[in-house]
């Protein structure tokens, strides 16, 4: 089975050149934010930033409020994400283990509940939240981030659950565990990769998430960080440096979390493979 | 009963209010009352520069004994946020408005009737900049400051051109563009075929109106040839620019291409020179402005007023500290103060002499007083100007070369459907 | 993230046991007792509770607002004012939301076909790729894919500046002079492809990489069998490969449906749906209709009628899904 010269060459340069098509962007959102605004300015681009200023990033973290609005995202983001998790992990495992009147109307729910316009929605929301007077407040905005991953967290773990052989299970049971005790034990252990691998959707959404927090947390200090990445663009003329500089470190959590991340969540995935 | 509510505050600041008018000063008895609140103060993202914020604080301070803490807004989803905000019982106590939008926030109830301030503080203020502080003839808010545009112009062009003198008339300016274009390979100006707010100064100075009043209904007056006479001279202008007909000034940002040097004059408003600046240091100090001239020597070109007026939130419950900070905020002193450190132009005559130094606001002063305006102050409009704005539409389409009747009744219908719109 | 796979092992399942209904009653028959019974119900509890109270009660209130004229005033003031189905008269009675609706669906249709073939070619070349250069890809996939959506429009806003973005630059060397200014937002088509570029390039390494974990799963003898039958690339592909995967296809091509579908910041951001509003897909007609113009319960309406054509686009799969559980259980 050897392959030409060229059937061996082809799948490397398309490689090169879609690795290098998926990576500019995020590249080149890193080169401006380093960029003097005269570079960034400039009739022929500056492909690499070799005035380096952290100027930039000083006006973007300089702005008010900066770091208030970071804690605040990261720990609505990380609730939300955390409850949802739990929550649809209990209801995966009840959907696919078990047997009970009205489990396909569920499901339907779920799928349906996947597809609410939730930009739209903001402003019956607003009125819900206004008017039980809970404005301001990261409690309300925390509960409905979570419910925006909740479909999309069931659904999937659903599959992990069903990953899980029935057979360890029910052995771990027969050994005398109970229900509860074999699920902790031997089931949970093996879902953590898929917990990860879930998770990053539902970081991804509440991290981005701006109309609802536009509308509900008008007071700065309970804002998230969102809101903050829209004030480098302006009426009067837009501060790409800045914009760019706030752009990374607003996506420098997520790069991370999804390189750390990704790699259990693969490794997760083709190990139950294996065993299948 | 939360409507109750709001609604009771409201008759209350109001009876309070008048009776604050009715003990002399107001201010003297209220200080005390005041000591230790603060005031939330809603202004946008620009609109309040450093030194005006830390003077009206600080008199504040010491007038009432109470704070101002201003809370910066950002452009983006500002409606939304606005809207809402109003809507709450704790809303903020004074909003800046843009001056075109004031008029729908106060038929949706949600301002104060500021009347009586206006007698008191407001009495010389000019009325293309009042006028757009009032609804059904009330006074809704009083106007914070505004800016109108001129000619900005590169020296060096008009001198290579050999123009000595600055053009008074709009003749004059027609010629002093031939000249450029013909002595010189710069553009003469660059105008592309959407600068809205520029057309509208036009219709202001043919004396045109743009809606008018049709079996009760507001309907587009789109095709009178007082406005065709304005797209006419808007014409006249655009031919000296290889501007796309399409677009409007801000894409690209016309100060940005005229920071390349090789445009002889934009229609600008002072700050683009900023923007100009940033693009390129080096046009710094070949930038001039003159008045947009008018037909005539003695009454430059009409004018768009664009710019915001403060207002006291119907819902507040702060409303006599709110005008408190009006009458600080917008003092003679402090109006000074805005039109000295950003370029606006005066409120009032006796503020001109507060443009000295700022050869943006000099340039916008005189037409700014004798033909500024606005668009129709009516609470429909703003639906006309959203995006895609259909006189935009109307100028492509005549500078296209359709007829300006032609292209009037092109988009009537959808100027009617939004008049329309409640 | 990773639903398809999922539906991989459903279909794997059976031979390791797992369709046997008989286990699963024997092992807990004997010790079903009423609270066993109430198990489900019990674990179920808490997702359903939160759905019906942070999305069920906001869509009644959604749906409520449908029928009310409620504008600026009426929210500045809490008034309810009725207006029958006024709005979805208006609504329906027009052309511009039909008009919308037929752009969503080729917009939909368009990319979603991008996504998945695309999708599917980058997968299978990580699978033939050596050890080194699809670790390579694969890091440049996965920073794609964690490009927060505000950060990837932002920095595409940047990419197709008309004046000082890269994209005419390089066109403008490469000969293309009429493009060295081009305003990318300034047509329908154009704007329509600086979004389609966004999304797909933000939708397929989602596709790829799962797409790649799932071909694993695949039993090597299978391909072996084929390829001693004489058969091509594209012969395996489609007699091994898709038929054995394809639950991970139907699974993918929904979410990738929806997403799409109801994708929101990237058209909104790059252009707000203009130039003259003919980027609007249904979600951002809604928007601007309800929350731009002030007019919530038309938008209320819009967003309900969105919803509709939603369900009807993925009526297929959703019955689908239904009827594969009904047959497993």
């Amino acid at each position: 089975m050897k392959r030409s010269l060229a059937g061996r060459i082809w799948p490397n340069a398309t490689a090169i050149v879609l690795a290098i098509g998926f990576v500019f962007p995020v590249y080149w959102m890193f080169n401006t934010a380093f960029k003097p605004t005269g570079d960034i300015i400039s009739d022929v681009p500056v492909w690499f930033p070799l005035h380096g200023t952290l100027q930039h990033f000083a006006t973007a973290v300089g702005a008010p409020d900066f770091w208030t609005l970071a804690g605040n995202s990261v720990l609505v983001t990380a609730v939300a994400v955390g409850l949802s998790l739990l929550i649809a992990l209990c209801g995966a495992f009840a959907l696919t283990r078990m047997r009970f009147k009205g489990r396909k109307a569920t499901l339907l729910v779920f799928m349906v509940a996947q597809m609410a316009p939730w930009e739209v929605m903001v402003i019956s929301i607003y009125m819900i939240v206004r008017d039980a007077d809970m404005l301001n407040s990261l409690v309300p905005l925390t509960a409905f981030y979570m419910l925006m991953v909740l479909p999309f967290t069931l659904l999937t773990l659903r599959g992990y659950v069903a990953a899980v052989p029935k057979e360890l299970e029910e052995s771990a049971m027969v050994d005398g565990c109970s229900r509860r005790q074999a699920f902790t034990k031997v089931v949970f252990p093996l879902l953590a990769p898929g917990l990860m691998a879930t998770s990053l959707f539902g970081f991804i959404t509440a991290w981005n998430e701006f109309p609802l927090v536009l509308v509900l947390n008008k007071e700065p200090a309970k804002g998230t960080l969102p809101l903050w990445l829209s004030q480098f663009q302006s009426q009067f003329g837009d501060d790409w440096g800045a914009t760019m500089a706030a752009a990374s470190i607003f996506a420098v959590p997520i790069l991370v979390l999804f390189l750390f991340l990704q790699r259990k969540a693969v490794g997760g995935l083709t190990s139950g493979a294996v065993k299948g | 009963m939360k409507r109750g509510l709001i609604a009771a505050t409201a008759v209350a600041g109001m009876l309070m209010s008048v009776a604050a008018c009715g003990s002399s000063d107001g201010s003297g008895n209220g200080a005390d009352g005041f000591k230790g609140q603060k005031l939330t103060v809603w202004v946008m993202s620009g609109s309040n520069p450093s030194q005006w914020t830390a003077q009206v604080s600080k008199e504040f301070h010491q007038k009432t004994g109470a704070t101002v803490d201003f809370k910066v807004q950002q452009w983006d989803g500002i409606q939304q946020k606005l809207t809402t905000a109003l809507s709450e019982d704790s809303p903020p106590d004074v909003v800046e408005i843009g001056n075109t939008q004031t008029a729908a926030y106060a038929k949706a109830g949600a301002l104060l009737d500021l009347g009586d301030l206006k007698k008191q503080i407001g009495a010389d203020w000019s009325d293309s900049f009042n006028k757009a502080a009032m609804a059904d003839g009330k006074q809704y808010a009083l106007p914070w400051y505004a800016g109108n545009r001129v000619v900005m112009y590169n020296k060096k062009i008009w001198a290579k051109a050999g123009i000595k003198d600055l053009p008074k008339t709009r003749t004059e300016l027609f010629k002093a563009f031939d000249t450029i274009k013909k002595k010189t390979d710069a553009e003469p100006l660059y105008l592309p075929g959407q600068n809205w707010y520029f057309f509208d100064g036009l219709t202001i100075g043919t004396g045109a109106d743009l809606v008018k009043k049709s079996g009760g209904k507001w309907v587009s007056n789109l095709a009178d040839p007082k406005v065709a006479k304005a797209m006419d001279i808007y014409k006249t202008y655009q031919s000296f620019s290889d501007a796309p007909k399409n677009k409007d000034e801000a894409t690209p940002q016309q100060a940005e291409v005229f920071a390349k040097g090789k445009t002889g004059a934009i229609i600008a408003m002072g700050y683009e020179a900023a923007t100009a600046v940033k693009a390129n240091p080096d046009i710094k100090n070949d930038i001039g402005f003159f008045t947009i001239p008018g037909e005539t020597a003695d009454k430059p070109e009409g004018v768009f007023l664009g710019g915001s007026n403060f207002a006291v939130a119907g819902g507040s419950t702060k409303q006599d500290l709110a005008k408190e900070f009006l009458k600080v905020a917008l003092s003679k002193k402090n109006d000074a103060q805005m039109v000295k450190e950003v370029g606006w132009s005066p409120k009032s005559p006796d503020l001109a002499s507060a443009t000295k130094g700022n050869p943006a606001a000099e340039a916008a002063a005189p037409a700014a007083a004798k033909s500024g305006g606005t668009t129709p102050l009516i609470p429909e409009w703003a639906a006309v100007e959203n995006v895609p704005n259909p006189i935009k539409n109307y100028m492509t389409a005549v500078l296209s070369g359709k007829t300006a009747d032609d292209a009037a009744k092109a988009v009537e219908p959808e100027i009617n459907k939004r008049l329309a719109q409640k | 993230m990773a639903v398809q796979l999922d539906d991989a092992v459903d279909k794997r399942a059976p031979r390791i046991g797992k369709g046997g209904a008989p286990p699963s009653g024997r092992a807990t028959g004997t010790r079903r007792t009423r609270t066993g019974r109430a198990t489900p119900y019990l674990l179920l509890l808490p997702a359903l509770l939160a759905t019906a109270v942070f999305l069920g009660w906001p869509m009644v209130r959604n749906i409520l607002l449908s029928f009310q004229t409620l504008n600026m005033k009426e929210l500045i003031q809490h008034l309810t004012v009725w207006n029958g189905t006024g709005n979805f008269g208006e609504i329906l009675g027009g052309e511009e939301f039909w008009r919308v609706t037929l752009r969503t669906l080729v917009f939909t249709a368009v990319n979603v076909t991008l996504i998945m073939t695309l999708g599917v070619l980058i997968g299978l070349l990580l699978a033939r790729l050596g050890k080194k250069m699809r670790l390579a890809l694969s890091v440049a996939l996965v920073l794609a894919w964690a490009m927060p959506v505000i950060a990837a429009t932002t920095v595409f806003q940047w990419l197709f500046d008309s004046r000082y973005g890269v994209v005419n630059w390089v066109l403008d060397q490469l000969g293309w002079h009429s493009m060295a200014h081009y305003d990318w937002v300034g047509t329908q088509l154009s704007t329509f492809f600086v979004i389609t570029l966004l999304i797909v390039w933000q939708s397929l390494p989602f596709v790829a990489l799962n797409l790649y974990a799932a071909t694993t799963t695949i039993p090597k003898e299978l391909y072996e069998a084929a390829r001693m039958d004489g058969a091509g690339t594209w012969k395996v592909f489609t007699t091994v490969t898709f038929p054995f995967l394809k639950p991970f296809f139907l699974a993918t091509t929904f979410l990738e449906v929806i997403w799409v579908f109801k994708a929101f910041p990237q058209i909104f951001a790059i252009n707000k749906g203009g130039p003259d509003r003919l980027t609007e897909t249904l979600p951002i007609y809604a928007f601007t209709e309800g929350v731009g113009n002030l007019h919530f319960g038309m938008g209320a309406a819009i967003s309900l009628l969105t919803i509709a054509v939603l369900l009807a686009v993925t009526a297929y799969y959703l019955r689908l899904t239904l009827k594969q559980e009904e047959d497993e259980l």
